[in-house]
């Protein structure tokens, strides 16, 4: 499968500072591909490089297979940062504009505009929307060619909580018809509602990819209590899926492999004749993940790359 | 390019700022250029004379010499123009759309087109200005009529053509180079009416054996069109347009053109 995007050791810097950092990077179709880092670790850099705006300094990347050009960013929807238009015209005039560049028949603004639901203001100045309707405009632009992949940079970025819903909402509509989309965000409770695979940048440098799933799956934990907390232990320690055992304050934290559940150890500890006082299962964030991947990568940056699997035993252990 | 030409028509025709500035320009131009007759008369009233001569008797709308002192009257104002097309591709930088605009597909060069076209456009309508109140004027005050001498000396109108071009594309790079409207203008105004006559006063006397000023931007587009009245004193005048000027005004379109496109080749677009 051709990727529809295949970066190779890109680098840039500004000055001192090594925006973009020996990157490499492949989204294939269909994935709705998150980049996840802190304010100020690339993502945009990373974008505006691929998008023709920001000069590299090193290193390559391809669209469809193919060098980039302006044709093929015509098969790309894209806006960086904030929604990009001309404040006194009307959302159809921008669209018209976009549709001009990208040569697009106009009977395409009508469609767009309906599926962000700004068909009722399409003839106000964009200066007098709301920010969250700015944002769907933007997201209209980006859907007017139809593309086959759109890229979409922090687009709940300044919303209140229900623009926030709308958009992330419109965003899994929009990768439901399969098309491709890379997100860059800084929330990860974002890319973990809406992405399947995500990448991890910080200070330019790519510290993990991976899908969303595999991230998450195995970092499930158990916590157990019984009446003889002994016996519990050891007994949980038998239970062949059990990877680790941690005692708590009140309870053993205990990590489970096979995709076992607290059902499974409950099971178990009946069997063995141990009437559990406390059982539940705690489901981890890609946040915590995404704080491990930055602690592990602060901790053993002189150990070089080191993969997700990795520091999850190190840190747990 | 018809694709470029609709892209700027958007942006235009809702933009009220151009409207308003182009509609102040043109009509102060068309009573810059109508008034002189008039101004000659008040002046004449007063008792004043250019070198014994009655000023209500220069025939500045007589054809054949109407068409190089309506197109050198013209030229002081063009600067107005400079200042719209600074607007119009610095307000691309603030706005950020001009980042967009390669986002969504458009090449460099299709950036710089764009922008070449619509200076264009207003060279070609600021020329039909000129040349349709030329004939209007002429028809009213010229004594002598006829198509023939209509249009004898219309070539000023080319020379204007080329002069106003010149000038707007260099606006362009200004506006591009300084990506900011009101620092653009400023330096726009004070390189063209100040910085660049005074350097080249002050150079031509410090070098008077050397007269490379001649070849400085500003100074080889205003040399288009010469001073056309010393001839009504009976002093020697240029009435003619210099193959030599053309080429060098020319050599200066070029030069403009390529150093805007090597800007949005060489830096980052950003706002």
């Amino acid at each position: 499968m051709t990727p529809i995007l295949h970066i190779q050791n890109l680098h840039k810097r500004f000055g001192k500072v090594h925006a973009v950092n020996d990157l490499s990077l492949e989204v294939l179709p269909g994935q709705v591909f998150g980049i996840l880092g802190p304010n100020g670790s690339g993502k945009t850099t990373t974008l505006g490089i691929i998008l023709d705006v920001i000069k590299k300094k090193s290193g390559e990347y391809r669209w469809f297979g193919e060098p980039p050009s302006a044709e093929s960013r015509k098969r790309i929807g894209a806006i960086l940062e904030t929604p990009v238009f001309y404040p006194y015209l009307s959302a159809v005039d921008n669209l018209k504009i976009v549709a001009l560049i990208k040569g697009v028949d106009e009977s395409r603004i009508e469609k767009v505009l309906e599926t962000v639901d700004l068909h009722e203001r399409k003839l106000d100045a964009f200066k007098t929307y709301s920010l969250g309707m700015k944002q769907r405009l933007a997201i209209a632009s980006a859907l007017l060619a139809d593309p086959e992949v759109m890229i979409l940079d922090e687009p709940t970025n300044g919303l209140d909580p229900q623009g926030i819903a709308e958009i992330r909402q419109l965003i899994i509509q929009i990768a439901e018809q399969g098309k491709t989309i890379i997100l860059a965000s800084h929330l990860l409770d974002e890319v973990q509602k809406v992405c399947s695979h995500f990448a991890v940048l910080k200070k330019g440098k790519l510290i993990y990819s991976g899908s969303v799933d595999e991230a998450l799956t195995g970092t499930d934990t158990v916590e157990v209590a019984a009446d003889d907390m002994n016996r519990l232990e050891e007994a949980v320690k038998q239970f062949t899926h059990t990877q680790s055992v941690r005692p708590e304050k009140q309870f053993l934290r205990v990590r489970l492999t096979d995709n076992r559940g607290s059902a499974d150890l409950n099971q178990f500890l009946i069997e063995q004749g141990i009437v559990v006082s406390h059982l539940s299962q705690r489901t981890n964030s890609l946040e915590q993940q995404f704080l491990h991947i930055l602690a592990a990568d602060q901790s053993s940056a002189t150990s070089g790359n080191h993969s997700f699997t990795d520091q999850k035993t190190t840190s747990h252990a | 390019m018809p694709r470029l030409i609709a892209i700027e028509w958007i942006k235009l025709k809702s933009y009220r700022p151009f409207w308003i500035l182009m509609i102040l320009y043109f009509v102060v131009l068309g009573l810059v250029l109508s008034g002189v007759m008039l101004f000659f008369e008040y002046v004449a009233s007063r008792g004043a004379e250019f070198n014994g001569l009655d000023p209500s008797m220069i025939p500045f709308y007589d054809f054949a010499d109407i068409w190089q002192n309506m197109t050198y009257l013209a030229t002081f104002l063009k600067i107005f123009l400079g200042f719209i097309v600074v607007i119009s591709i610095t307000n691309e930088y603030s706005y950020k759309t001009i980042r967009q605009h390669v986002i969504d597909g458009l090449t460099r060069w299709e950036l710089l087109a764009g922008k070449l076209s619509i200076i264009l456009v207003i060279t070609i309508v600021n020329t039909l200005f000129v040349l349709v109140l030329g004939l209007i004027l002429g028809l009213i005050y010229s004594p002598v009529q006829g198509l023939d001498v209509m249009f004898e000396n219309a070539g000023f109108l080319l020379a204007y053509f080329l002069d106003v071009f010149a000038f707007l594309t260099f606006a362009l790079l200004v506006g591009m180079l300084i990506k900011r409207t009101g620092f653009a203008i400023v330096l726009l105004a004070l390189y063209t009416l100040f910085l660049e006559p005074i350097a080249a006063l002050i150079l031509s006397e410090v070098y008077s054996q050397y007269t490379f000023t001649q070849y400085f931007p500003i100074r080889a587009i205003n040399n288009l069109i010469s001073v056309p009245f010393g001839k009504y004193v009976f002093q020697e005048v240029q009435d003619y347009i210099a193959f030599s000027d053309i080429a060098l005004v020319a050599v200066y379109v070029g030069l403009f053109i390529f150093l805007s496109f090597r800007l949005l080749k060489a830096r980052d677009i950003s706002g």
